[in-house]
């Protein structure tokens, strides 16, 4: 088998809430490969939006092994983790999370902009970049002139522009209509078969049953990790 | 991630929150206001008094019995210095070897002149003087001729009038060969002097002039009779020796002892530029002062609108951190935003300070100059008043935890 994007071994992630430790995440062990398209599910308070930020590399595990494409996630600072998830991670996000104020267009071209690529780099990327998830004609309306399922498009281009190794998804369709969620789903689909790796973050059983490979987490901790042989094509 | 972007960026928050803005830029533009407005009036005076001073004649220096310029406290020292007298002036006149240019003169004001049924209003300004006034005051004769050596020592009647005398006294008349009367004497008029306008809102052309020594006899004023003395030296390499000379003469003339300072005082354009400037100083620093009052409260303002604004924009802060904004970044955006609020209500204050300057300036009658110095210092300023008040709010900004910012709501 070839070598995992994401290999974890036994992190916790542990609070420290005035004096009480809670604990997020207990044991979780997870290995992550090259064009994967994976779900994880749990209920709330399962630890699931901890062992998230953590594969996104907004947090750092308290204890345990976390190498990201072979590096030490755990040993890097504020600027090594900036500069991660600026390359190797597209968010996408529940709440889309758009500028209000900026372009789609200007949207999309955000991480570049993080990335010290030129303007006109940025831009042609960018322009590829919306053309390939179907708004090619919307690139200059504002975020208030798109639909739902416009917005989030414009999210996962954003995600997709800087070319990243891993794609995650918090919940990327809690705020769609079933119809448009579909739609969304169609598109992670699409980027899955041209060969990105996606994870997909959810509580929702018909979403996280579009994913090749599903793993629970209950309690801080692996509940299953089994394999869909039957995923939904949406 | 340049800083252009940043204040595009900037420019786009401003736009976003007009108001507030507008706002805060106006209590900045107030400060700079202050200090550009009061920086325009004093550099327009030192360059209006500096540009007189040398139209007057560049290597000229003047000998009076106290300093023109004196601040409150030297006066009790300059009061009991003896007048230079008519005399005296006259010796020194004799004395100088280098040059024979010693102008002196003697000015009384308020002053009612009569000619027949016409008088004028009791503001005339009355000026002794001898044969080389005109040319040390710059001072051109329009029609008749000035005093020759000789209409001063013999002391004669004749007077130099100015235009606003001429206007009221022979209106439609040619005034040369008439008589003018001033308290109970007789003058007659040989001279008219071109008209020279008005400065500082008063004119120049309101004066008679009559030989130095009948105005001593007829009109000094008991506290005023110091002679005053301005000497023209041929050169501007003769300036320092003819100073020498003239401090050795007077110094015998008025039995001034070795070991004592000088009973009079010499000043030349330079010297009389830069006290002139310590004199102004003062209304500079009253800018300043105001100013720096105003753009500190204008400080709070910034870093009240910028914390308001880091509160407002929690999210966006913690999607770019997401996405890969390094913390530094964050804080120089959010710095580089501030300096951009203070830089434009600095602009507005800069251009408000000069029109308001030049205002002033203008109603006084002198010309307005740009106080290149106070436009750098705003701009200083501004930029300063961004890092100070803007640095806290931004320093929250960029030490926000991208995952609590990016669930704030």
């Amino acid at each position: 088998m070839n070598t995992p994007i994401i290999n974890i071994e036994h992190i916790a992630r542990v609070y420290d809430m005035g004096g009480e430790k809670v604990h997020a995440l207990r044991d979780v062990s997870l290995n992550i490969y090259p064009n994967e398209y994976i779900a994880i599910m749990g209920p709330s308070g399962s630890g699931k939006s901890t062992l998230m930020n953590i594969l996104g590399c907004l947090d750092t595990p308290s204890s345990g092994i976390y190498n990201f494409k072979g590096l030490d996630v755990k040993q890097m600072d504020d600027n090594d983790l900036a500069e991660i998830r600026n390359r190797e991670i597209g968010f996408v996000f529940q709440t889309f999370n758009l500028l209000p104020r900026a372009t789609a267009l200007k949207n999309v071209e955000l991480p570049l902009v993080y990335s010290g690529i030129s303007r006109s780099t940025r831009r042609e990327m960018a322009i590829t970049t919306l053309t390939e998830v179907g708004l090619g004609d919307r690139m200059l309306h504002k975020p208030n002139e798109l639909s739902g399922g416009q917005r989030q498009r414009v999210a996962v281009a954003r995600a997709l522009v800087t070319k990243p190794s891993i794609i995650l998804a918090d919940e990327p369709t809690g705020n769609l209509d079933t119809k448009t969620g579909i739609e969304i789903m169609h598109l992670f689909q699409e980027l899955w078969k041209r060969g990105n790796t996606i994870i997909l973050v959810t509580h929702e059983e018909d979403i996280a049953r579009h994913a090749h490979r599903i793993v629970r987490i209950r309690d801080g901790e692996v509940e299953s990790d089994t394999t869909n042989s039957n995923p939904v094509y949406a | 991630m340049n800083i252009a972007e940043s204040i595009l960026l900037a420019l786009d928050a401003v736009r976003a929150h007009k108001l507030r803005s507008i706002l805060t830029l106006l209590s900045i533009a107030i400060g700079i206001f202050a200090i550009i407005g009061s920086g325009t009036a004093v550099t327009s005076l030192n360059n209006t008094i500096s540009g007189q001073l040398n139209e007057l004649g560049e290597n000229n220096f003047y000998i009076t019995k106290a300093p023109m310029i004196q601040t409150h406290d030297s006066w009790r020292k300059y009061r009991k210095r003896k007048p230079i007298t008519y005399y005296q002036a006259k010796e020194l006149q004799k004395k100088m070897t280098i040059t024979d240019v010693v102008s002196m003169y003697n000015v009384t004001g308020g002053f009612t002149m009569k000619s027949g049924n016409y008088s004028t209003d009791p503001d005339v300004t009355l000026i002794g003087a001898n044969e080389h006034y005109l040319v040390t005051a710059n001072t051109n004769i329009e029609e008749g001729n000035p005093f020759t050596t000789e209409d001063v020592t013999m002391n004669r009647f004749i007077a130099i009038i100015g235009n606003d005398v001429a206007v009221k006294l022979f209106p439609g008349t040619n005034p040369i060969g008439q008589s003018i009367r001033i308290k109970n004497q007789q003058f007659t008029v040989t001279g008219l002097i071109k008209p020279k306008g008005s400065m500082m809102g008063q004119s120049q052309d309101n004066i008679v002039i009559i030989p130095i020594g009948s105005f001593m006899r007829y009109y000094a004023d008991e506290w005023e009779q110091s002679v005053n003395i301005i000497v023209r030296p041929p050169a501007k390499d003769a300036l320092s020796p003819s100073m020498d000379e003239a401090i050795g003469i007077l110094r015998g003339i008025r039995n001034v002892k070795p070991w004592e300072e000088n009973s009079f005082e010499l000043q030349t354009n330079e010297s009389l530029t830069q006290q002139f400037s310590a004199f102004t100083k003062y209304l500079d620093l009253f800018g300043l002062i105001s100013g720096g009052i105003a753009l500190l409260a204008a400080g709070v303002g910034i870093m009240n609108i910028m914390l308001v604004s880091v509160k407002e924009r929690t999210r966006e802060i913690g999607l770019r951190k997401a996405v890969g904004a390094k913390s530094n970044w964050i804080l120089l955006q959010f710095v580089i935003e501030a300096i951009t609020l203070c830089q434009l209500g600095g602009i507005i204050g800069i251009v408000l300070g000069f029109v308001g300057g030049w205002a002033l300036s203008n109603s006084i009658g002198i010309t307005a100059s740009v106080p290149l110095l106070w436009v750098g210092v705003s701009v200083g300023s501004c930029t300063l008043l961004g890092i100070i008040f803007g640095g806290y709010p931004a320093w929250k900004a960029a030490n926000l935890d991208p995952i609590d910012a990016l669930r704030y709501e």
